[in-house]
């Protein structure tokens, strides 16, 4: 299966990248994701995202858009074809 | 040793000249705090609400917020509370930057204009001297030069100066007031009040005297609360690096970033006009902070014309973006600083093009109208700025644009097509993806507003608690909470942006620790739901009655793209439960009983 990873905010200016495709052989969770990306930038995203195994507060995880905390959180599935995005606490107004 | 809080009013009638000085103390300061609150109160009890925004009748107050001016983080706000020319509603529009503490600092907590000069004129405020002088060389001037020529008039390099532009002067409905030149107390028209009054300027330069304060109890807590601020992700990382901007991405992949005037609720160039292209096209220089702030959210930026100013914030580079469907980033920032030196509100200016080009997309506005001028199609980068120039000063087709969004659509037989509630124009989000912030929408006291009560802040921003953005269940609660704690946040002087990282037992414990009152947390929200009140009852005693308490119409159609694809707006279903949980009655009027109960009958 395929997934694209859409970095944004802070991860885009500090990465000085807008994302991330992966082809997989099974579907995984946010939380296997958030592995991968570690692999790949040497832990940076579970140190941003995540706070004792949970998304850290303001942190904003969205498969398709959707706010995985108001799915299965860490343990939402990702399907073929999905795109996850990220986000560190933003703010504004 | 501090003092008790008390009030210096400086009360200037602009009909014969006259200025004198009274003092407000004790309980009416602890109930109603500074700024806002204080202000509303004043306002309330000496103007007629019906009165004609426009006329001599209405009054103009300048008020600093409780702790303007101390230590307090980001403690430098003012406020402008008048009745507002462009929804009939009271009208407060806060700004930040430093003429707020300098105005604190001169011994004049609160200026009241009344009354109407008979030539253009300006209120100098040296030390203790307070004295109207002519402005007849500086009418027609933009803020930009204005600025620069009062400072050099007022012979000191370090005094302020609030001021309006030419969009004040014609009386463009949602003018705002300048200071510092890019700082805005931008809507409800609060410049077209100061316009009407032939008032071009305040300018201002404190001598010896200083805000008095219990500056040593107040230092523990202000360090602690800067450290939180510092250490947040939000006000400590997020705001500095890409400032409200950091929001373009994050409503548009929630799917309520509205474009072309609200019709959809994503737009497929915001990669083009993101606060992260900012950074990448080179056009931010640096972060700029106003009084006492650590977060320092401010933009400075440079075009590659070499043009330099402040800008854009989230909305505007909404407004004159996605809302029209333009993605030059160029021009966006362009229409931008016009916005500033001509003063006009960048929300209501870029949000009354986009309606005006769904008018005449849709064939509600003759080319002809338009005379010379650009054709207003969405997406033209020409439009935004030429019709920018040309509402502020009332040229051409700009005339019936410098009436707001409402009222062209109205003239033009199709008041829907107008993005707004209560005629001031909606801000950056679609309420049918974030479904509090549309009762918030539906019920804010200056008409369509996002800081009247922020509820993006937990429904998409997870701040200080995720809410389920689609769910009703609870969100009466959250709305009111956020309603009177944000009139808290105001009347006490201090950035709304603090809240993404303090809560209400830090404004309780700030407060009690420069002032000599003692509030509990329960008592200092009170304050906030009074204040509300009282904004309720000035607009309801005006005319605004609880039918209006109402989006457009086209938020009871579904979003057609996006997260929320097919999902309507859903306020009408909590509105009755809204009133509830205010202690309202149920057809929105205030009861004499809940007035009584709140002190203010």
């Amino acid at each position: 299966m395929s997934l694209k990873v859409k970095f944004h905010s802070l991860f885009r200016i500090k990465l000085k990248s807008r994302g991330h495709e992966y082809q997989l052989e099974d579907e995984i969770d946010v939380m296997e994701l958030i592995d991968l990306l570690d692999d790949d930038y040497d832990g940076y995203f579970s140190k941003k995202l995540l706070d004792a195994g949970e998304i850290s507060p303001g942190s904003i995880i969205l498969v398709n858009g959707e706010n995985v905390i108001h799915k299965d959180g860490v343990k939402t599935k990702i399907k073929d074809g999905d795109t996850v995005t990220l986000f560190p606490p933003s703010a504004g107004g | 040793m501090g003092k008790i809080y008390e009030y210096q009013v400086l009360r200037v009638n602009l009909s014969n000249g006259e200025i004198s000085r009274e003092t407000i103390a004790g309980e009416k300061v602890k109930k109603f705090l500074g700024g806002r609150g204080l202000a509303s109160k004043m306002l309330y009890d000496e103007i007629d609400p019906k009165v004609d925004p426009l006329s001599p009748e209405n009054k103009l107050i300048y008020a600093t917020g409780l702790l303007t001016g101390t230590a307090a983080s980001t403690g430098g706000r003012y406020m402008v509370i008048t009745k507002g020319p462009l929804t009939g509603t009271i009208a407060s529009s806060n700004s930040g930057g430093f003429f707020g503490a300098e105005m604190r600092f001169s011994g004049n907590d609160i200026i009241v204009f009344e009354g109407k000069a008979e030539k253009p004129v300006y209120l100098s405020l040296k030390g203790d001297q307070a004295e109207l002088k002519d402005a007849s060389h500086l009418w027609g001037k933009g803020v930009y030069d204005t600025t620069d020529m009062l400072i050099e008039e007022f012979g000191d390099e370090k005094a302020r100066v609030s001021c309006i532009g030419p969009a004040g002067e014609n009386m463009v409905k949602f003018a705002s007031i300048m200071n510092e030149k890019d700082r805005a107390a931008g809507r409800t028209g609060v410049g077209a009040v100061m316009g009407s009054k032939n008032l071009k300027a305040i300018v201002v330069k404190a001598g010896e005297k200083q805000v008095e304060y219990f500056k040593d109890e107040m230092m523990e807590v202000v360090k602690k609360q800067t450290k939180t601020l510092k250490e947040d992700g939000v006000t400590g990382e997020g705001l500095p690096a890409l400032g409200t901007k950091v929001l373009d991405n994050v409503i548009n992949e929630h799917g309520a970033y509205p474009r072309n005037n609200f019709q959809y609720g994503t737009f497929d160039k915001v990669e083009e006009v993101s606060g992260e292209a900012l950074v990448e096209k080179g056009y931010l220089q640096n972060n700029k902070g106003c009084y006492g702030c650590p977060i320092r959210c401010g933009r400075h930026t440079k075009l590659p014309n070499g043009q330099e100013g402040e800008g854009p914030e989230y909305e505007t580079g909404w407004a004159f973006g996605a809302d029209c469907g333009v993605s030059d980033l160029n021009a966006i920032v362009q229409a931008n600083f016009l916005c500033n030196d001509l003063g006009l509100d960048t929300i209501s200016a870029g949000a009354t093009i986009a309606a005006a080009m769904e008018l005449y997309e849709k064939g509600y506005v003759d080319k002809e109208e338009l005379e010379n001028g650009p054709e207003l199609t969405f997406g033209s980068s020409e439009s935004v700025t030429y019709y920018t120039r040309q509402m502020a000063y009332r040229e051409g087709f700009g005339d019936q644009l410098a009436e707001g969004s409402y009222r062209l659509a109205e003239s033009k037989g199709n008041a829907e097509l107008s993005m707004s509630v209560k005629k001031q124009e909606l801000p950056a989000y679609d309420p049918r993806g974030i479904q509090g912030q549309g009762l918030n929408y539906a019920t804010s006291n200056r008409g369509g507003c996002h800081v009247r009560g922020y509820m993006v802040s937990p429904e998409v921003l997870g701040v200080p608690e995720k809410l389920d953005p689609q769910e009703l269940k609870g969100k009466p609660e959250w709305v009111k909470i956020f309603q009177d704690l944000t009139a808290v946040i105001d009347s006490l002087g201090m950035c709304l942006f603090t809240s993404f990282a303090l809560g209400l037992e830090d404004y309780t414990e700030i407060a009690n620790a420069g002032t000599e009152f003692e509030y509990s947390p329960e008592e200092m929200l009170e304050n906030g739901e009074r204040i509300y009140n009282l904004e309720r009852q000035f607009n309801l005693e005006a005319g605004i009655t609880p039918d209006q308490d109402k989006l457009p119409k086209r938020f009871d159609e579904p979003l057609p793209d996006g997260t929320f694809r097919g999902t309507a707006a859903k306020y009408r279903e909590i509105l009755p439960e809204y009133y509830e949980v205010r202690g309202w009655q149920q057809d929105g009027w205030i009861s004499d009983e809940k007035l009584s109960e709140m002190g203010l009958k």
